[in-house]
Parts: C-alpha cells; structure tokens; sequence
C-alpha cells in the first residue's frame, strides 16, 4: 500500500502570519458572535472580572494560609488526631480548596460566555467555540 | 532484581502505547498536539501524569526529609498554579490558535522577532527542567540494580528520545495518561501500608517532631561528599578510613566534625543523629514547622510566598504544560480538563509527605549523606525487611521511572516545538532530530549534576517561567495596550534576573540573610519586576490599531 503523502502542516496563526508578514495584522480571523465591538469588549470585561477575582481567591487561600501558620505559632501545638494542625494546613486543607476555586471559575466562565452568546443573537444550538 | 522487573514492565508496557500511537503520527499536528482526538479525561490524566515529574515523586518527599514540613508548600504551589492556569491562561489560549508561547507571542504582537527571543526562553526552561528528570533516573536505577549513574541516564535518553521521536504527542498523551495511574498506585499504595505497617511507635515518633532524631538500629553511613557534621551529643562511633577497612572505637565529642570523602561511620542503635551544617535539625523546631526558611536567612514568611509566587506563576509559563490546551478540541474543555488536573494533583500530593516523615524516623542517615532524594526507593525495605520490603522498593521505583519517563517526554516535544517549530520552521524530520540534540543536551548536563537536589532545579525552571511567560501571557491576554517593545524588554529583563539570580547564589556563599533567600528564590522580586517593565515601557509606546481585535479574538464565546 502506498503509504500516505506528508505534508507540511504549522499553527493556523503560523501559517497566516508567514504568508502576510509584511501586513500585521492581517493575520487576525474574523471576530464570531458577539460580532459587534461592544459586545465583545462588554464580554471581555466580564471575563476579566471572573478572572481577578479567582486569582485574588487564590491569592488568599495560599498566601493566607501560609500566613496563618507564620503568625500562630500555637497551631504547630494544637493537634486533630495526633496531627500538628499546622501541618494539615500545608499538607491537605489547601488541596479541596483550590479545586473548589477552580470549579467556581469555570462555572462563572461558562455562565457569562453563555449569557454573551444569547445577546450576540446566536442560536443556543450552534454552540460550539471550536475552530 | 524485581526493582529492575518492575522498571523493565513499566518500560514495556509504555512502549507498546507507544508503538500504539505511532501509526497516528503523521503531521506536525498529530506530533505536537495529538490532533486533538484526545478523550478529555485521558487528556486530564495525561496532562497531570506529565506534570508530576520526578520532582513530585522523588524530590517532594526528599525535601521533607532534609528540609522540613516548610517544603509540603512545593506541592501547593504545584497545584496552586493550575488554578491560575484555568482563570487565566487556559481558554484564551486554545482560541488563540498558537501551539507554544513563541507561538502566541507572534500571534499577539506580529513580530518573529520575538518569537526568537521567546523561543530562546523555552529552551533554558526546558533543560532547568529536563536535566532534574535524567539524574532522578539515573538515581533509581543506580538504587535499584546498582548500575553507575551514568548508565541510568544514558539509558533513560535512549528510551525517551526513541519513544518520542516514533510517536510524538499522541503516542506520548496515552502512555503519559497510564503513567498517571502508574504514580498514584505505585506511591499511594506502599505509602498507606508502610504507614499502617510502621507501627504504633514509629508513627508516633513521626508525629513528635520535638523529640531529637536518633538511629533506631546500627547504621552505618559512607561518606560519599566531604561532609561536615554538628554533634550534640558525645557520641561513640566506628570509624573507618575507607570502606571495607576494620572500623575503629572513636569517640565524636560535641562540635563540628569534619568527615572526609570516602570514610564510613557506624552509629550504634539510639546514638543522635548529628547534623550536616547548613541543613535544620532533623525534627527540630525549624523543621517542624510548615514555612520554608530558604537558605537559613531568617524570614521563612518571604520565602514561603517568594517559593509559592514562582511556583503558581511558573505553571502558566511553562511551555509544556501550555502546549497541552491544544489537545482539547474547544476552549471549554481547555478550561475543564486543566480543572480535572487540579483534583488528580490534589489526591496525588496527600502521598509523598508520608515518604519524608517516615524517612526521618527511618532513614535519617540519607541527611548525612546529601541523598535525601533516595527517601522514596529506599524506605520501604527499611520499614517491612525481606521480600515484601523489596516488592514494594520494586513497585515505588517503576513509580518513579514512569514519572521520569512521562514528564522527560512531555519536556522534549516542548523543547523540540522550541527548537524547530518556534527557531526555525517545523516539519516532522526536523523536529525528530531536534529531539535527540535536546535529549544529548541534556543527558550531558545531567551527568555531572548527581549532587544538585532534584527540586533545585525545577524551583529554578518555574521562577524563570513566572518572572518571563506568565507576565507575556497575562498581559497579552488581559491588556489592550501590550507594546512589542514593552513585551521584549519585560522578557529580556525578567530572563535575564531570574536566571543571573539563582546562577549566583549557587555559585557564592554569602552569609544567610535576606540577599541569599532572594538570590536563591527571586520571584519575589523578579516578577514584579518583569511586569513592571512590560507595563512602564508599553504606557510609553502605542499599541498597533489592531491589539484590541487581537485581544477580543481570545475572549469570544
């Protein structure tokens, strides 16, 4: 059997930016729905608002937690079944809350994006962002 | 001998889901991404089986073991960085259609210029990383069969250049995914045994810290490095010149002792354990407790977030783990899957603490000898003697080996996405023979670097990616007004720092204070730093009219 021929494939982006590197920006696709600017800049912003708050959640958790085991020394005393509070603060407790962060976000991502395809005028079946 | 069986089944069974996947890879895309016919939750192990790397494995529990409870902050900050992966990088990314950082650095601001630089970038981030895992391989080996070092990590480049030059990420995403469940079983399963196995005594031995660290049995300690010991307490030891020589009555009075190279002190059952300087009492009150005091310079706070900065801010930059998001079909499962990785890292980092908390009790002469990263492959014959000891002596090592097999893979085809795709153009020859110059790299670094401590160098590869990458793509994705100049010169400096920072606190020693622990771990200083000069220099320029249409592109639905 012969076997299939090779081609040379790159990135999307890769192949539009070498073939027009004279113009940049030409290189950008099109914007789907929301298609007008303001739309899309109102999406935007509510992306960017999920954003910081999850990482000033994370910001909190980790940073909080370590800052608690630095200035109560006592937790290093305090034990639940044997063990130093202080290291189930930095071995396991950290762990639950991170994942909880993570699933809060994505909830709240997924919400807005849906939210912003509805108003773009998009029909809720076509959903799909793959390209 | 059934370390080398269970490390030869582990090498059998991924070459034959390599062999599996080889058929598929047959364009640049099925070789850096998989073509994307990855089922999310094998793409979710895959991603958290690449991520664990010997580090995780054999270093986690090493640091413990030598450095304290301060290090169980090493696996939060792993964990911690995915949660910044999904909230920041991780959609965006999969819209924007670039395969690497370089990639996306071209996309966002149009020149190849910077790609170069940043390609340049990931190659340095790749091999601070690459190196770790070839000397946790040859370490294993050399633990387990007692070959040299060098063989383990000649034979660990052979195996993983083949494996991925046949089969490329796809075949890498499925034998990466297995390696996933290799890790978890082969370190979670012994460790539960080995702690129920331990006894009462020893367990609660493990849970007072406060009492000093003795040898529970003779043990006798060769000196592989010039060692220089505090002993506490006057103790009397055998002392032997050279190995094998008949060891003579000596009597170690309190002070600082110097041990030279090659000699062998027994300590008879009970005696203290004395302490190498420069390393916290081993049970004392600095290693108890859960803050990392780097380089013992007084301000455990700082070096715990400085430690933590890098390490959640490195995850995004890290070009392997980015490249990853590709493998997904959409933008939302981009998201999803980096939030399963979440819950698979959580459950694996509850283990490799159990490793060094034992090992102080068990092993502590690993401190002696600078070769706490052994902790894992050595304890479980020390705590269950005899056949079952070395079954499961045998099950950690393949643990550990597919853990080296599976992030060495994934770090290659990053380094080889940077060497062909990103510096020069990417076709599938091309980036076979840029895997084997990356794996010769890297086994030839790797080889002289036997005593550096695994978590060394990954610290170090995940500052360099926080104080470079993560201000790139952070501001690439969240801010219209990112000027190529501001984004090269935030680059250079952030590179530049982070680098020259760590490079000169292993090379001089200062006395500890705060100027060691920010040489040693500089995120502190170097991200801010970065993002300062990528957000300064670009308020001083104007953005190209079509930033702004770059940018909304990432964020649509």
């Amino acid at each position: 059997m012969k076997p299939s021929r090779r081609v040379r494939v790159t990135s999307p982006q890769t192949r539009i930016a070498l073939a027009r590197r004279h113009r940049p920006g030409q290189h950008l696709l099109p914007l789907p729905a929301p298609a007008d600017v303001a739309g899309a800049r109102a999406a935007f912003r509510r992306q960017r608002r999920l954003a910081l708050a999850t990482m000033s959640g994370l910001a909190a958790t980790v940073l909080g937690m370590s800052g608690l085991v630095a200035v109560l020394p006592t937790l290093d005393h305090v034990g639940v079944a044997g063990v130093p509070l202080s290291w189930l603060l930095a071995g396991v407790a950290p762990y639950p809350l991170l994942l909880a962060l993570a699933v809060l976000h994505v909830r709240r991502a997924e919400r807005a994006e849906d939210a912003e395809r509805a108003e773009g005028g998009l029909a809720v079946d076509e959903r799909r962002d793959g390209r | 001998m059934t370390g080398i069986v269970a490390i030869g089944s582990v090498l059998a069974a991924s070459l034959l889901i390599g062999i599996y996947g080889v058929r598929a890879a047959r364009s640049t895309s099925d070789f850096l991404i998989a073509s994307r016919k990855v089922s999310p939750r094998w793409n979710a192990m895959a991603i958290a089986g690449e991520y664990l790397s010997a580090a995780s494995v054999l270093g986690l529990a090493g640091l413990v073991l030598k450095n304290g409870l301060g290090t169980l902050w090493y696996a939060v900050g792993f964990t911690a960085g995915y949660v910044a992966v999904v909230a920041l990088v991780a959609g965006p990314m999969r819209r924007s259609g670039a395969f690497t950082v370089p990639d996306f650095a071209e996309y966002r601001l149009g020149s190849p210029r910077l790609r170069k630089l940043s390609g340049c970038i990931v190659l340095l981030i790749m091999l601070l990383y690459l190196v770790p895992q070839f000397k946790g391989a040859g370490l294993v080996l050399n633990l387990v069969s007692g070959t040299p070092y060098w063989v383990g990590v000649l034979l660990a480049g052979l195996v993983v250049s083949f494996s991925i030059v046949a089969g490329g990420m796809r075949s890498a995403t499925y034998v990466q995914g297995f390696h996933y469940l290799v890790k978890l079983a082969f370190l979670a399963v012994p460790a539960v045994y080995l702690l129920v196995h331990a006894g009462a005594d020893a367990r609660g031995e493990v849970l007072e810290p406060d009492r000093a660290t003795e040898f529970r049995a003779r043990t006798t300690v060769e000196f592989t490095i010039d060692t220089r010991l505090e002993v506490t307490e006057p103790t009397t030891v055998e002392r032997a010149p050279e190995r094998g020589e008949p060891g003579e009555p000596d009597r170690l009075a309190s002070g600082t002792h110097d041990i030279a190279s090659g000699e062998e002190l027994t300590f008879p059952a009970g005696a203290p354990v004395p302490e190498p300087t420069g390393v916290p009492q081993l049970g004392g009150e600095q290693w108890s407790r859960p803050l990392l005091d780097i380089e013992n310079s007084g301000h455990p706070l700082l070096g715990t977030w400085s430690t933590l900065l890098a390490l959640t801010l490195g995850a995004m930059g890290l070009p392997h783990v980015l490249m990853r998001f590709h493998t997904s079909p959409t933008a939302r499962t981009a998201r999803r899957v980096a939030t399963g990785v979440i819950a698979l890292l959580g459950v694996f980092y509850l283990f490799p603490a159990i490793y060094g908390l034992l090992g102080r009790v068990f092993t502590p002469q690993l401190v002696l000898n600078d070769a706490t990263d052994s902790v894992t492959v050595l304890l479980p014959a020390q705590v269950v003697p005899g056949a079952l000891g070395s079954v499961l002596t045998a099950l950690v090592a393949a643990g550990a080996f597919g853990a080296f097999l599976s992030t060495s893979s994934g770090l290659l085809l990053a380094l080889a996405g940077g060497l062909s795709h990103d510096l020069f153009s990417g076709s599938v020859p091309r980036l076979r023979v840029a895997v084997v110059v990356g794996t010769t790299v890297a086994v030839l670094i790797a080889l002289p670097a036997f005593r550096v401590d695994i978590n060394v160098l990954v610290g170090w590869a995940f500052a360099v990616a926080a104080s470079t990458f993560c201000p790139l793509l952070v501001l690439g994705i969240w801010w219209r007004r990112l000027t190529l100049t501001g984004a090269t010169v935030g680059l250079a400096i952030g590179a530049a720092t982070s680098t020259g920072a760590v490079a000169l606190s292993t090379v001089t020693t200062l006395d500890p204070g705060l100027l060691t622990l920010l040489l040693a771990q500089p995120a502190a200083w170097t991200v801010p730093l970065a993002f300062a000069t990528m957000i300064g220099i670009s308020l001083l320029g104007t953005e190209p009219d079509w930033a702004e249409h770059a940018l909304l592109r990432l964020h649509a639905p």
